[in-house]
């Protein structure tokens, strides 16, 4: 079909709608080849002078998915504006980009260590540079004060490259623990850097929207959204989760003693077939919260989506851990509203906003609750992997992993710290981990990670 | 007039004529599929009208519809053919020493043995027909794959009869409440709609155009108190529009001609479903308040 219609298609679209998908692609919407040349064959069929009509007929060949929509439209509209605004865009990309250059050189040669610079990343640097003034000159004051140390040696280099290193994580982070502002990909290409810089500028400026956003940044204001969201989520999962156990590659069985009895009375012909009824299986699921003090914005989300869980899907046990385990499955079964479930649970449980202890809290999960641990059953796991007795958790989750099918660890972590963190490595080696700080995290899991 | 004959504006005209009131942009995507003869795949809250455009696309070609209603579990039994064992047993039996094996066997998988579905009952039909697959998001994933095979082709390979090639591409509609994503590959073979719930101004048409017996001040307090409702985050089960309709006709059949905070109290069970949401609508708007609301501006919109 294309092939006969390709030749319709004037060169000048065909080449601006390509690069308006790779633009699309660039900013994370899914699309196939097909669609590019649907989205062609539907421009053929639109008054093109229509800009409006354009956008819909793009929308509708390229956008699959609802919380792709808006992003195509900001992109629309940087994609085709007219010149001069591209112009305008290009121009400001260009100067953004040597002051970006410039601020990197500056923050090379003022990180240094007796006049040789500091093996740091250009991601570091650009960190380093973006650091409130006082900040920058307390880090400049300390690689002073270490250069005038006594008995400063140069093999001090790599413990002060590891302490910068360290405090530059600290401060990607944010003082409050919020992720640095979305670093737009480079293509290579300055045109289409600098449209998706634009598009990106649009969407974010600093704040990827309620899905992307850290979920301990998420604003009071935009709290119910999210819990809707949250919620929404839960119900797709329960859904796969109950289909995914009702699924058998087994045709219907048939049923031979019932379908001849029944058949007696028709002379012994199979005049009606009986069939076995498939074994409806209930997902065991396992879900450990973890609500100590690091994660607390974190397990109003979780435990808000657990809930969810729950209310459509039964088979769920549900535990709460900081110091000690708290079982809290019984708050979940009630039926009550949300809000009273929680204070129900803070009230009941003591382990709310205190210190973690992975390790005690699962050896008390093995030893109290055996018979929770069955070989069918999955283990979720949310926490930020921050824990005391680091090796004894590694070694009960070990031990644990043995009794039951599968342990997923949903971290809460951003996942750009996971390199700086020990405790990411350790339980890695143990389970499959997941980034799970942002309810498109938690959307990703859910559309297939957990039980592939 | 043939699908593809007609115009964006011919489209939105036999729309409104069929009382389906919306914008442009829905227009524009539905003319699209019909032009590139592609599946149209919906997607939106339930209640925003999705399976409405599927009947009013019939009404507007004057053709038939077929719905495949899907549920969880719907095989290919069920959706494209199964063959008539019960008929065919008593084919065996009536005809046991009358015919040979080979032309007995010949007979039972003839057409007349064969049960259409819906899916083979479209492709099979002599004329060009809405084929409406019914809240797809319910099936397993299984089904889904097939139908997008079934959706890329037209055509079904029935072992006993061969390939059955479709007369006429069927003009079809996929619903999606959006409870699971669907797969990638079913979406890549439709063209996309998303359905939102109505703004003020087109509830108000869309409630005139249904009931012109409603007066154009209730018809704005109504879609005025309805937005607001279904701003209310906490509410679970937002009023689809089909309840905004029913909300009018019992403020009708009680002769209301105004949304007061009593006219509100004695029908709002036509609005809100479930206690919790009765209980969040009590503790977050509460009647006199809409009731207040609504009759502070004088037409249109919050």
């Amino acid at each position: 079909m294309y092939r006969q219609k390709k030749c319709m298609v004037p060169d000048f679209l065909e080449n601006s709608v390509v690069r308006f998908v790779h633009l699309l692609r660039r900013l994370g919407v899914r699309i196939g080849s097909g669609e590019v040349i649907d989205a062609l064959a539907a421009l053929m069929l639109v008054d093109l002078s229509e800009r409006e009509t354009v956008r819909v007929a793009l929308k509708a060949t390229l956008v699959k998915r609802p919380g792709e929509r808006e992003v195509f439209d900001k992109a629309f509209d940087v994609f085709f504006a007219p010149p001069e605004e591209r112009e305008q865009q290009q121009e400001t990309y260009g100067q953004k980009k040597e002051t970006d250059r410039r601020l990197l050189e500056q923050a090379g040669q003022e990180l240094s260590f007796r006049g040789a610079p500091l093996a740091l990343s250009d991601s570091e640097k650009r960190i380093f540079a973006n650091l409130p003034e006082k900040e920058r000159q307390k880090l400049l004051e300390f690689i002073k004060k270490t250069e005038e140390g006594k008995k400063v040696e140069h093999n001090f280099r790599p413990v002060l490259e590891k302490v910068i290193k360290g405090s530059l994580a600290y401060w990607r982070r944010g003082p409050h623990g919020r992720p640095p502002p979305h670093e737009t990909p480079v293509t290579g290409e300055q045109e289409m850097d600098a449209l998706v810089e634009a598009v990106g500028a649009g969407t974010v400026n600093g704040s990827p929207g309620l899905l992307e956003e850290d979920m301990r940044s998420i604003s009071d204001k935009d709290l119910l959204q999210a819990k809707e969201l949250i919620r929404k989520l839960a119900r797709q999962l329960s859904a796969r989760i109950t289909r995914r156990y009702r699924r058998s590659k087994k045709r219907r069985r048939l049923d031979l003693r019932r379908t001849i009895r029944y058949n007696m009375r028709y002379g012994g012909t199979l005049f009606i077939l009986r069939y076995r009824s498939r074994r409806r299986q209930k997902p065991q699921l396992l879900l450990l919260c973890d609500v100590s003090g690091s994660m607390t914005r974190y397990s109003g989300f979780v435990l808000q989506f657990i809930y969810g869980l729950h209310s459509v899907v039964g088979g769920i046990e549900s535990f709460v851990f900081s110091e000690n385990l708290a079982r809290v499955t019984p708050h979940f079964r009630s039926g009550e509203e949300f809000s009273a479930v929680m204070q129900e649970m803070v009230n009941r449980s003591g382990e709310w906003g205190r210190g973690t202890n992975l390790a005690e809290a699962l050896r008390v999960l093995r030893q109290d609750y055996a018979h929770v641990l069955t070989a069918d059953a999955y283990m979720i796991i949310v926490s930020d992997t921050k824990t005391l007795a680091l090796f004894d958790a590694a070694r009960e989750l070990a031990q644990l992993k043995r009794k039951v099918k599968e342990v997923v660890w949903l971290n809460t972590l951003p996942l750009q710290d996971w390199e700086h963190a020990q405790s990411v490595g350790t339980f890695r080696k143990i389970v499959r981990m997941y980034p799970c700080n942002t309810i498109s995290d938690l959307e990703k899991v859910m559309r297939g990670k957990i039980f592939s | 007039m043939k699908p593809v004959d007609f115009t964006i504006t011919e489209l939105h005209k036999a729309f409104r004529e069929a009382g389906y009131i919306t914008d442009e942009d829905v227009i524009i995507t539905v003319y699209l599929a019909l032009r590139l003869e592609k599946p149209l795949l919906l997607e939106g809250a339930p209640g925003v009208g999705k399976t409405e455009l599927a009947k009013v696309l019939a009404a507007v070609f004057n053709t038939e519809l077929i719905r495949l209603q899907c549920y969880e579990g719907l095989d290919e039994n069920k959706a494209l053919y199964e063959w008539n064992y019960q008929r065919q047993l008593l084919k065996i039996q009536i005809s046991k020493e009358m015919t040979s094996m080979e032309d007995m066997e010949q007979g039972l998988f003839s057409r007349q043995y064969l049960l259409e579905r819906p899916l083979l009952k479209a492709i099979q039909s002599e004329r060009k027909v809405v084929l409406l697959i019914d809240e797809v998001d319910k099936t397993d994933e299984e089904f889904e794959a097939f139908l997008f095979e079934v959706l890329s082709d037209f055509q079904v390979s029935v072992p006993e009869l061969g390939t059955l090639y479709a007369h006429h591409v069927p003009i079809v509609v996929l619903t999606s409440n959006n409870e699971r994503e669907l797969s990638d590959g079913l979406k890549r073979r439709c063209v996309y709609l998303y359905l939102d719930y109505p703004t003020v101004e087109r509830e108000i048409a869309i409630i005139r155009s249904r009931l012109p017996e409603v007066g154009e001040r209730l018809a704005a307090e109504v879609a005025r108190a309805v937005a607001l409702v279904r701003n209310e985050q906490e509410i679970r089960k937002k009023p689809s529009i089909a309840e905004t309709l029913d909300w009018v006709r019992s403020l009708l059949a009680l002769d209301k001609d105004r949304l007061t905070k009593t006219a509100i109290e004695q029908t709002l069970a036509m609005l809100l479903k479930t206690k919790a949401d009765f209980d969040v609508f009590q503790k977050k708007i509460g009647a006199a308040r809409l009731a207040e609301y609504v009759s502070a501006e004088k037409v249109y919109g919050p």
